[in-house]
């Protein structure tokens, strides 16, 4: 395993990776404790990983082992049911960039944060041809309500059981504890452009698909 | 709703007093559905699993006012008196026993090492007891049920701690401490371990006279401790005040708050909250808006604190 160590010169160490940027541009190994493929901080030490990883977690070991989402890849189809109790299908989405969002719950403080920039930044998104898709796995009355009361201009979607959150290989954080925060943006073929996982910086999901989308 | 009666302490360090006094004929309402899978606390002597997850949660309205400047709920009692002078005896032992020891091996580095990891150990212990309380339980939670209390009626009227006398809000502490350092004192006479528990704990003891100083006003205090909180070696009264503003999600320490920008900045008590409610279905008071008993009222028997 290709791993370096460095100790930052701090008096008390982070614990989680606030500062350090998570632009995922390849594909994401995603890590539990520190959501960051190449680079990570874990009590402020650098962990540099080209391929394995060294936290014991065996389902999080499957997950990075076979991450069934790259970036590249086409991911596979889902059809969930919208706040509205409507089916939806990614296929829906073909031929119009799309930004799926996998979040950890409703009216949780970091997905309400991420919510709302989502909702905020809509209208870059719009100008952009992308849809935003939030999914978690919260029933259709709760997504109801959620988007009711942020007035979210965008679908969400009921993954109960997550069931694609696990077909997709969206990581856990802190040993399988927390379901991931992971965005994807698909272009208009439906290929993963980019992957980005932060749980605790919600906001800066918006800024990075916002700067991919620009640039396709 | 019943008031739960503080019978004994557990064996621990930790114990915050009441910074109110305990309120009678309180009405509880609650109110609004729930979204998540409430599941009943593994421990129940730590915390009570709320049903709750959208605004107006297990509300308590006081019917009672604070207390007033002389009201005797704030004044110190001998008992209080004695259980402070028993908590700072086992301290000045601890110390005592550390420089003795430090003394006579003539090694004085690792025991003033272990005091100072005791001082930032006691500032952590701080805030982790402060979060849990401020966040979870009620006043019907057992053992800690009347110290929550004491903390909802601190956030709705956060000047009464300055009106405490010193041994009625330490002699709860300082009851701990005893309990806690008092076998340790007889027990063992390794300096460093000394160093680290005569310094953790007597921290701790303090933690509400630093706490107090904290919701002071700068011309009131004493020079030094108006230098001790402008250094860092006390909790500021800046610091503290950014803990006192919705959502109340930050800055929970109370003996330094050295550690509070590591705890903030790394979301450290945002992670345990997400785990907590994703494990037992339980939703911290901090994400929800604050009802009315948390909600701080204004002092109108003297001018709303500054903080500068």
């Amino acid at each position: 395993m290709a791993t370096s160590l460095t100790l930052p010169n701090r008096t008390l160490p982070s614990l989680f990776p606030c500062h350090t940027p998570k632009t995922q541009s390849s594909v994401s190994q995603c890590l539990p404790l520190v959501s960051k493929s190449s680079e990570s901080q874990f009590y402020g030490l650098k962990f540099s990983y080209s391929s394995s990883l060294s936290i014991p977690s065996s389902s999080y070991f499957k997950t990075s082992i076979s991450a069934k989402v790259n970036k590249g890849s086409v991911p596979p189809s889902f059809a969930l049911k919208d706040q509205d109790g409507k089916n939806v299908s990614l296929s829906k989405f073909k031929g119009k960039p799309v930004v799926v969002y996998f979040y950890p719950a409703d009216e949780t403080p970091g997905c309400t944060k991420q919510a709302c920039a989502f909702r905020d930044s809509y209208e870059k998104f719009k100008k952009a041809g992308a849809e935003v898709v939030g999914i978690s796995g919260d029933d259709t009355s709760s997504h109801k309500a959620f988007a009711k009361k942020y007035r979210l201009p965008f679908t969400l979607l009921s993954d109960e059981g997550n069931k694609v959150r696990k077909e997709w290989g969206v990581p856990s954080d802190l040993f399988g504890a927390l379901p991931g925060r992971q965005t994807y943006v698909l272009d208009k073929n439906g290929v993963v452009q980019l992957i980005y996982n932060n749980q605790f910086q919600p906001e800066k999901h918006i800024d990075e698909t916002l700067k991919l989308l620009q640039s396709l | 709703m019943s008031i739960l009666p503080q019978h004994k302490y557990p064996l621990r360090p930790l114990t915050y007093a009441p910074t109110c006094p305990r309120l009678c004929c309180i009405a509880r309402v609650t109110c609004s559905a729930t979204t998540t899978k409430p599941r009943s606390s593994q421990n129940p002597l730590v915390i009570e699993p709320r049903l709750v997850t959208t605004p107006d949660l297990v509300t308590t309205i006081p019917s009672t006012g604070p207390p007033l400047p002389n009201d005797p709920s704030l004044q110190s009692t001998w008992s209080h008196r004695g259980w402070v002078a028993s908590g700072c005896t086992t301290l000045v032992i601890s110390l005592a026993k550390a420089m003795m020891g430090a003394a006579d091996s003539h090694v004085w580095l690792e025991p003033m090492l272990a005091g100072y990891v005791g001082y930032i150990v006691a500032d952590l212990l701080s805030a982790v007891y402060h979060w849990g309380i401020d966040n979870y339980g009620d006043a019907s939670t057992p053992v800690f049920g009347s110290q929550i209390e004491g903390f909802q009626g601190h956030h709705k009227w956060p000047w009464i701690i300055t009106r405490r006398q010193f041994a009625n809000n330490l002699y709860a502490l300082a009851r701990n401490v005893t309990i806690t350092v008092l076998p340790i004192d007889i027990l063992c006479n390794d300096p460093v371990v000394q160093g680290f528990v005569s310094i953790c704990a007597g921290c701790i003891m303090f933690s509400q006279q630093f706490h107090a100083w904290s919701h002071g006003t700068k011309s009131k205090l004493p020079p030094l401790v108006v230098a001790l909180q402008d250094a860092g070696v006390l909790v500021s009264r800046l610091q503290h005040s950014a803990h006192h503003k919705p959502p109340y999600n930050s800055n929970y320490c109370i003996v330094s708050g050295v550690c509070n920008e590591f705890l903030d900045k790394n979301k450290v008590f945002e992670a345990l909250e997400m785990v907590i409610f994703f494990k037992l279905g339980v939703r911290p008071r901090s994400w929800s808006e604050p009802g009315a008993e948390w909600t701080e009222e204004t002092d109108e028997t003297h001018p709303q604190v500054t903080v500068h």
